[in-house]
């Protein structure tokens, strides 16, 4: 009862915030300070700046980049290739939520395996994948655990769950990743990070502050029109103070402390590990790897899964665009042999991809460019 | 009769002699059904229109309707877009081994009461029965005939630059219903599907005017895509204004949480109006008096501005392009 107490006084905050957005909106179109960029990290908030057309509201000097954000946009095609491998064990029932299902692998995609025969399903939540390992004693359930703070807790939750009730065909195949870590690496990309509103419900503004102090700027953002302007109107007039800052707009849903209850989860299952972006590198500790008493669950370990690094197409610029140096319509690919419906990268796959974005927003990239903005 | 359908129902001996007379018949009894081959009906002095539809919606029974109503629905409100006045429906049944009885029985009765409520008659039917698991439950299929009212020229091709769009009520209720009752998501809200025979509604607005360029039902995917047809099939450009497009709370509330565009939610009871802008307002006055379109709204207009696009004026006063359909594979829903 308390919680939902809680939820119903934060969301009865959302009116103040519409009262806010009738300055902000004149905070951003006014701005006449030095040229900045400003990275939304997070899909969502990527989709949401198209939808509302945010971009033609804003004056020349304020370019937004579109970042990494995406879990599956930052999964290294050597994962799908591992993913592919593990379908053609016996016995094993891989199963993923929908918008994995399509990423280029090396050779195919989990739904060419499918279509040649491999055992993939669809599930909305991993509690479904361990329903199905306590249902089918005597098949492999595999669920593919790609994702950050947001999608990692449920997940392990249900390992959590398979080991306490001695369910032993169930496992994960783990690509999970931390944002914190990425943000030093993306610091010389932008001059200050739209935060992303999901993750950081489970985050809190933690780790914000100690990046605060590290020099880098940003401002946790919802996903409304009012609440993306009221974000990128504080990001603008703190930005002209000059001093590193850490803001909460979005704290109707978003609290100083986050979930301590996920993080605990998170740090009693995992610890950090080194980790493979898709288009950046590895990062050092951005990655979380089963802890070794739950080995049993880990479908890499499991299963003697190779490392493999997997061969993206060359010609695909989803790394430059992740580190928001090009935009999409400068890759050679895009609208050309890379659509939504014969993607190259993963970014055109996802629906929280940077190049769907564009792809859906441009009218194809052709002379509707214009209700793109810039 | 038993409890369960079985395969000697669909195998055209007592059984299925028992089912159609104990069941059918019984529901869907008039003058044209008879126990021939073949119904011999009048034929409508003017123009007919013909359509035919399958709907293997999972699961058959939801909040506001179930696959029985949705068969007449979608059927005539394909006729009256055309303008047709329904008269004549066949029914084809594929049920699945096992399939309980007083379900079957449901289904008949809710598909009766909405032919009868949407003035068509069940003329001929047909029923087969599949081994468990080769269909999902019950799959149907209907016909449907109907006269088209003298005077109306209707198309998705007709609609001119200054046409008023409408829409008939609030949009995305079938889909969104249908997905909360999978229960995938862990969602609850109250949210009941719009599924709504639509012939008395459009009989309603061509007694106002037969100036109507274009009347198209929404279905699976939605307003979004029926804008997109048009703006397609008649080379016209559609400036929609997404602040009058009408949303019901609760469904707004779980496109919010799972992503989702109302726009590209299914409607099973909505249709989308092209007309010159003069007609709107006596449109929209009958309108608001029935039974399912009191929600009815003007949502946009053609434009001979970028042709063959759906541009949105948004909330905040920006323009953005409509994004196409996908063509992603949600789940069937109809």
């Amino acid at each position: 009862m308390a919680e939902d107490k809680t939820n119903a006084v934060r969301e009865s905050a959302a009116p103040e915030m519409h009262f806010q957005a009738k300055n902000a909106l004149a905070i951003v179109k006014i701005y006449s300070g030095r040229p900045v960029r400003i990275m939304e990290v997070c899909g969502t908030h990527t989709h949401a700046i198209f939808r509302y057309g945010i971009r033609s509201l804003l004056p020349e000097n304020v370019n937004l980049i579109s970042g990494p954000g995406c879990p599956v946009c930052v999964t290294e095609t050597g994962y799908i290739d591992e993913a592919v491998f593990l379908t053609k064990k016996e016995n094993v029932t891989l199963t993923t939520f929908g918008d994995l299902i399509r990423v280029p692998g090396s050779e195919t995609s989990l739904a060419g395996a499918r279509a040649n025969g491999a055992d993939v399903r669809i599930v909305y939540s991993p509690f479904d994948a361990l329903k199905m390992a306590g249902d089918n004693p005597n098949r492999e359930i595999v669920f593919l655990s790609v994702g950050f703070e947001t999608t990692v807790p449920a997940e392990l939750l249900c390992v959590k769950r398979a080991k306490e009730a001695g369910i032993r065909n169930f496992s994960l195949l783990v690509a999970n990743k931390t944002m914190d870590n990425a943000y030093p690496v993306l610091k010389d990309s932008a001059d200050a990070f739209l935060y992303p509103g999901h993750v950081s419900t489970m985050t809190g503004m933690g780790i914000y502050r100690k990046l605060q102090k590290e020099g880098i700027s940003g401002a946790v953002c919802g996903f409304t029109a009012d609440e993306i302007l009221t974000a990128l109107a504080v990001l603008l007039t703190k930005l002209g103070e000059g001093r590193p800052f850490a803001e909460n707009c979005y704290p109707r849903v978003v609290t100083e402390e986050g979930s301590p209850a996920a993080r605990t989860l998170i740090a009693e299952l995992t610890c950090p590990c080194d980790t493979v972006w898709r288009g950046i590198g590895v990062i050092p500790g951005s990655g979380l790897a089963l802890r070794e008493e739950y080995a049993a669950w880990d479908a890499a370990k499991k299963f003697s899964v190779p490392h493999l690094s997997g061969h993206p197409n060359p010609a695909c610029r989803c790394g430059d665009i992740l580190r928001g140096e090009i935009r999409p319509p400068e890759c050679p690919l895009f609208g050309r042999t890379c659509t939504p419906d014969h993607p190259v990268g993963a970014c055109m796959v996802s629906s929280e991809g940077t190049c769907a974005a564009y792809y859906k927003y441009s009218g194809h990239g052709d002379a509707a460019g214009a209700f793109l903005g810039r | 009769m038993e409890d369960v359908i079985t395969l000697a129902h669909g195998a055209g001996g007592r059984k299925t002699s028992a089912l159609i007379r104990d069941l059918f018949k019984k529901y869907f009894e008039n003058e044209f059904l008879t126990a021939d081959d073949a119904a011999v009906l009048p034929a409508p002095t003017g123009k007919m229109a013909m359509t035919t539809d399958g709907f293997i919606v999972s699961p058959w029974n939801f909040p506001g309707g179930n696959v029985g109503r949705l068969s007449v629905c979608g059927t005539v409100n394909d006729l009256a877009s055309m303008g047709a006045k329904p008269l004549y429906l066949t029914c084809s049944f594929v049920i699945e081994e096992g399939f309980p009885v007083k379900d079957l029985d449901l289904i008949a009765r809710s598909l009766a009461e909405t032919a009868k409520e949407a003035g068509v008659a069940i003329v001929a039917g047909d029923t087969k029965v599949a081994g468990r698991g080769q269909v999902d439950g019950i799959f149907i299929t209907t016909t449907g005939v109907g006269e088209i009212t003298p005077g109306t020229d209707l198309s998705g091709a007709h609609a001119k630059p200054g046409d008023a769009i409408l829409v008939t009520g609030d949009i995305g209720r079938h889909g969104c219903a249908i997905l909360l009752a999978r229960d995938n998501y862990g969602i609850e809200a109250d949210v009941t599907s719009d599924d709504a025979p639509l012939w008395g509604t459009v009989r309603d607005m061509l007694s106002v005017t037969d100036d109507i360029h274009v009347l198209r039902d929404a279905t699976r995917g939605g307003v979004g895509t029926v804008l997109h047809e048009i703006a397609d099939e008649s080379h016209a450009g559609i400036s929609l204004m997404r602040e009058n497009v009408p949303v019901d709370p609760s469904v707004a509330g779980v496109c919010g949480m799972l992503g989702l565009d109302p726009l590209y939610l299914a409607c099973e009871g909505r249709m989308v109006i092209f007309t010159p802008q003069g007609n709107a307002p006596a449109l929209l006055a009958k309108l608001h008096e029935g039974k399912y379109s009191a929600n009815a709204a003007l949502i946009g207009e053609v434009t001979s501005d970028h042709p063959g696009r759906v541009v949105v004026t948004t909330e905040i006063g920006t323009q953005t392009l409509l994004p196409e359909p996908t063509g992603e594979l949600l789940p069937r829903i109809c």
